[in-house]
């Protein structure tokens, strides 16, 4: 199992190199970050199946989009070709997230600190008609430093959403420098346990560590995943590197970085 | 107005399962029979305007007809891009209820007041904006925000206005005549009205008789049965308890491109340091009775 899942985390990485190349878009270091997170929600986790049913995964850091198309492309969730038309005039998908564009892309995103609480309503719409959906958000360590982020915490547990997973992308690079240094959210464990959460630390490339925590029982309580990532993992000339959370990806930097995802 | 509104929905939830009230921490004792009826429909999410917002925005993806009450700057302002990019954008039927109208909080403080509002929510291009005048006005406005499948924005005063209207209204999307008459015609919308009806009665002492209209629909403009009612005019004067330059008067004037000149009575632009209350406010900025009736009679 463990085996498949690299194989489509790969796939997955190869297409945002490829989208990222073709279209000129900033933030392949920040998608790259969270596809190992996609790949086990969507190719395993995550009830998909009737659609009409199905557990809903939010993307609250909306500019990594591109690793959403991809991860929805490669699901069969969405046309392949559509991806071809991202971030281009005339184009299909823009590089962050609107509801109203296509299928599978449940919640509008981009602004940070606003995804995460829609999530919160959604799942208390769950449970307040007594579905079994479960709602999926990942938010950046960046985007923790939104005020709305601990509104929601705080509220979240109040509300006791034990259907609600937030996962925490914490690779430790935003727009212009490490989030422990612009603004150290550390003990981030005992903050939002503290807040009444459950709360696990996984390595956020092990798709097995992932898939336990995921299943793991929060006791009545939402849950966060702090997942520790690398920011463009997977290309070794990206990985943990400021700059490519905005430089775009080159003719060679794509042949370089093609390679080493094969 | 208040109570007529919220009364409305608490009516219909008799007929339907799906209304969901949030209160960001507002509006003590107004929910208490909701509450008591429907427990498992009213959240208090308390003094967190981003997180309502949103929460909103997500309750209401999940089928729920979702009201959010709240005091006006922290229903629109605090999370105005709450409201525009999880509400507006995603194109979803909430009802915003804002209370504290104009100076209705005077002498609060500026914080409180909502002088800008309309200017605010007609950035919002699919957000309804209802100001009703009345009690009877809000209740159609609730039906109409109940039965909407786009967001509305209803902006209302507080308790206990007296009714305006004799009768039950049909329609809160047109123009209501309150007052037939002619040569020059008042337009107004939410709680001053009542100061434009003494005024017209003051007007017809002197022998003076204005068509006053009450626009409770203020986005989008009714444009057409306004230019029907304002056709021949020979000036019109709006008066809102609002901002002069970003409310119905500026509207009226960008979008009826009427021949007659229009006359702005309204909050001037800027921040309001004087500690007055409302009628205080109303006649300090040209908004009681008798400097509307002097600007109805400049224009003869």
């Amino acid at each position: 199992m463990s085996d498949a899942l690299l194989e489509v985390s790969k796939e997955i990485k190869r297409t945002i190199i490829s989208m990222a190349h073709r279209s000129k878009s900033p933030h392949v270091g920040s998608c790259l970050s969270l596809v190992d997170i996609l790949t086990t929600l969507y190719f395993g986790e995550m009830r998909l199946d009737p659609w009409d049913e199905r557990d809903i995964f939010i993307l609250s850091k909306g500019h990594a989009a591109m690793a959403l198309y991809a991860t929805l492309a490669t699901r069969g969730i969405i046309p392949h070709e559509v991806l071809a038309g991202y971030y281009q005039d005339n184009g299909t998908l823009p590089a962050h997230l609107d509801k109203l564009s296509i299928k599978g892309v449940e919640v509008s995103a981009g602004s940070l600190g606003h995804a995460f609480n829609i999530g919160l309503g959604i799942a208390h719409g769950f449970k307040m008609r007594r579905e079994q959906r479960k709602v999926f958000a990942l938010i950046g360590d960046g985007e923790m430093q939104e005020g709305s982020i601990w509104e929601g915490a705080l509220f979240g547990s109040h509300l006791k959403l034990d259907n609600f997973t937030a996962i925490l992308d914490y690779n430790n690079l935003q727009g212009y420098g490490r989030p422990t240094e612009i603004c150290s959210f550390e003990p981030v464990k005992q903050k939002w346990e503290a807040f009444g959460w459950h709360t696990v630390d996984v390595d956020g490339h092990d798709h097995q560590s992932l898939q336990r925590a995921l299943s793991e029982d929060p006791g009545g309580r939402p849950k966060l995943i702090i997942a520790h990532t690398l920011k463009g993992k997977g290309v070794s000339f990206m990985e943990d590197q400021l700059i490519w959370h905005y430089y775009l990806v080159t003719d060679e930097h794509k042949q370089k970085a093609l390679e080493e995802l094969l | 107005m208040r109570n007529a509104f919220i009364n409305t929905v608490l009516d219909a939830c008799a007929q339907r399962d799906d209304i969901f009230i949030i209160s960001g921490d507002a509006g003590l004792g107004v929910f208490d029979d909701f509450k008591e009826r429907y427990p498992q429909r009213f959240l208090n999410l308390g003094v967190a305007e981003q997180n309502m917002t949103g929460f909103a925005a997500g309750l209401a993806m999940t089928g729920f007809k979702v009201v959010v009450y709240n005091i006006i700057p922290f229903l629109l302002y605090r999370c105005y891009e709450q409201v525009r990019n999880d509400i507006c954008y995603q194109e979803l039927p909430v009802i915003l209820v804002g209370i504290g109208s104009g100076v209705t909080y005077a002498p609060m403080g500026m914080s409180h007041y909502a002088v800008e509002d309309i200017g605010i929510a007609s950035t919002l291009p699919n957000l309804q904006v209802l100001s009703p005048c009345d009690p009877v006005e809000a209740r159609c406005a609730a039906n109409h925000a109940l039965a909407a499948s786009q967001p509305v924005y209803v902006r209302l005063a507080k308790r206990g206005e007296p009714d305006l209207h004799p009768g039950k209204i049909e329609d809160i999307a047109l123009p209501q005549v309150l007052r037939a008459g002619g040569q020059v015609a008042l337009l107004c919308h939410g709680s001053i009205t009542e100061e434009v009806l003494k005024a017209h009665a003051m007007l017809v002492a002197e022998g003076c008789c204005p068509l006053l209209v009450s626009v409770p629909m203020v986005q989008p403009l009714p444009v057409e049965q306004l230019r029907n009612l304002l056709g021949g005019m020979r000036a019109v004067v709006v008066v809102e308890e609002h901002y002069r330059q970003c409310g119905l008067g500026a509207a009226v004037a960008a979008q009826l491109s009427l021949a007659c000149p229009i006359i702005k009575l309204g909050l001037p632009e800027r921040f309001i340091h004087e500690i007055r209350d409302t009628a205080g406010m109303r006649s300090q900025f040209g908004l009681d009775a008798g400097s509307i009736v002097q600007a109805v009679m400049q224009c003869r």
